[in-house]
């Protein structure tokens, strides 16, 4: 057994369980909340990216381009340096705060693609049979589109929410104590690297398996197995 | 010093004076910046290079189902999936010196070009096995009815068919990879994030500014490919042949 104690001595990761789990909790907060605010700003941006006005989808459309094109690292840094020049209070906000404010604009960018393309599969027909019947276009949004599109959406916003918790571990960058730093603080207290890193890649790896159960789950639930065997 | 009495001014002044300011400023970060856009390019364009290879040699082998092969592959993508790449690096900079073994004591520019090349297989080698997959399989049976092996008929039918298929999600995977070049950063390689911070640690009033500038570079070198990648897919007709993530 002395072998293993050499490469992994699990005595020093049971003494930082706390710490993990600390981490842990803050990384699960920051994918929450930003997946829940990129959802929202991401159909927001995929119905002005589909309007015909150009004020509404030019700017959509540049504001993707823009996060598509850049970085994950350097849109954080712009938002954690440069927003607290824009607004003031911000200043005063936490990391985590900042942190999940550079998140949820990052993945609105992604969520909107996918929202947009889930729109897009809905067929024309039926719009315009919403049309016939004298629905407005709030109501065929509510009654038709949106829910069709919803079955289209869910598989890859799953795909985008496991790109997404996985992209969390860059908030260690700026000082957030996410699940990583538990990792990176044991590392410079007792400098282990094997203790710490492989445990951070376990963690991952076990929240990237419930998220692909997860996805197989949706993916049978939506239209059983008969329609995916077919397809 | 002509640019941190200007930076103390512009707070107080506006207009031509900040102006001024920010020209000056550009102007002595820009040799940083196009130093870090090389290395960016290098480094970049090198991984892309050998993780095309490798992830192309993994796809192929995996798409012909051999048995054991073919799971210890699958197995070898999921882990490079299911992990950030920043952890992936870290394992690479910290826990490969750390195992005593010669060859594995690497420098940080090593590591993070081996780390980035390895990333990048992982993406490769998902997209050419499901080009390979979407040949139709009557290719397959005409070229065995013809004559010929598993080999020649690999080389000579399916491949050529396979990689244009592949070409869209490939160029997707180039501009995710270039983004991904900026993680290096942490580890002290010097590409384009890092001299930024060099620049800011100069000028640290103008954080926003240097860090917008760093962007619009990105963008410059992204933004092509991006557009590219649009147009193979409108091209070998709107078949998306994998979902990237």
């Amino acid at each position: 057994m002395n072998w293993v104690l050499d490469f992994y001595n699990y005595r020093i990761v049971e003494q930082y369980l706390g710490r993990f789990a600390e981490g842990l909790e803050n990384t699960l907060i920051a994918a929450a909340v930003s997946l829940g605010a990129a959802v929202i700003l991401g159909t927001m941006l995929a119905l002005c990216r589909m309007s015909s006005r150009a004020i509404l989808w030019r700017p959509a459309a540049g504001y993707a381009a823009f996060i598509l094109a850049t970085p994950l690292l350097v849109q954080i840094y712009l938002i954690y340096y440069g927003l607290p020049a824009l607004i003031p209070a911000a200043g005063r906000w936490s990391e985590l705060t900042l942190g999940i404010i550079a998140l949820s604009l990052h993945n609105a960018a992604y969520m909107g693609e996918i929202v947009r393309g889930g729109i897009a599969s809905v067929p024309r027909g039926q719009i315009e049979g919403g049309k016939a019947v004298g629905m407005s276009y709030l109501q065929r949004l509510r009654y038709i589109v949106l829910p069709q599109a919803f079955a289209n959406t869910l598989p890859p916003l799953l795909g985008q929410t496991a790109v997404l918790i996985k992209d969390t571990s860059l908030l260690s960058i700026i000082a957030v104590f996410d699940f990583l730093s538990a990792g990176l603080l044991l590392n410079s207290e007792r400098v282990r690297p094997n203790e710490s890193f492989l445990t951070i890649a376990l963690g991952y790896l076990a929240i990237y398996v419930v998220m692909l159960s997860l996805s197989w789950a949706v993916k049978r639930w939506l239209a059983g197995p008969a329609w995916n065997v077919g397809a | 010093m002509g640019g941190q009495t200007l930076a103390r001014r512009s707070g107080v002044e506006r207009g031509g004076v900040a102006v001024q300011h920010y020209l000056d400023v550009m102007v002595s970060i820009l040799p940083f910046l196009w130093t870090g856009f090389v290395q960016t390019f290098w480094i970049s364009l090198v991984a892309i290079a050998a993780g095309s290879v490798l992830g192309f040699l993994i796809g192929v082998v995996r798409s012909q189902r051999v048995p054991l092969l073919h799971q210890l592959f699958g197995l070898y993508i999921h882990v490079l999936r299911g992990t950030p790449f920043l952890v992936q690096l870290y394992v690479f900079y910290f826990v490969m010196p750390n195992t005593g073994i010669e060859v594995l004591q690497w420098s940080s520019e090593t590591a993070a070009f081996v780390s980035l090349s390895v990333y990048t297989s992982s993406y490769v080698a998902e997209i050419v096995m499901a080009a390979i997959d979407a040949v139709p399989k009557g290719q397959w049976e005409a070229a065995t009815a013809l004559g010929l092996r598993r080999l020649p008929i690999l080389g000579l039918v399916v491949l050529p068919q396979a990689l244009k298929l592949a070409v869209p999600p490939m160029s997707g995977v180039y501009v995710n990879i270039i983004k991904n070049t900026a993680i290096l950063s942490v580890i002290g390689i010097s590409e384009l994030t890092r001299q930024g911070e060099i620049s800011i640690m100069r000028f640290p009033r103008d954080v926003l500014f240097i860090y917008g500038a760093i962007a619009l570079v990105y963008f410059v070198y992204c933004y092509p490919v991006l557009r590219f990648t649009r147009w193979a897919e409108r091209k070998v007709g709107g078949t998306r042949v994998v979902n990237l993530d």
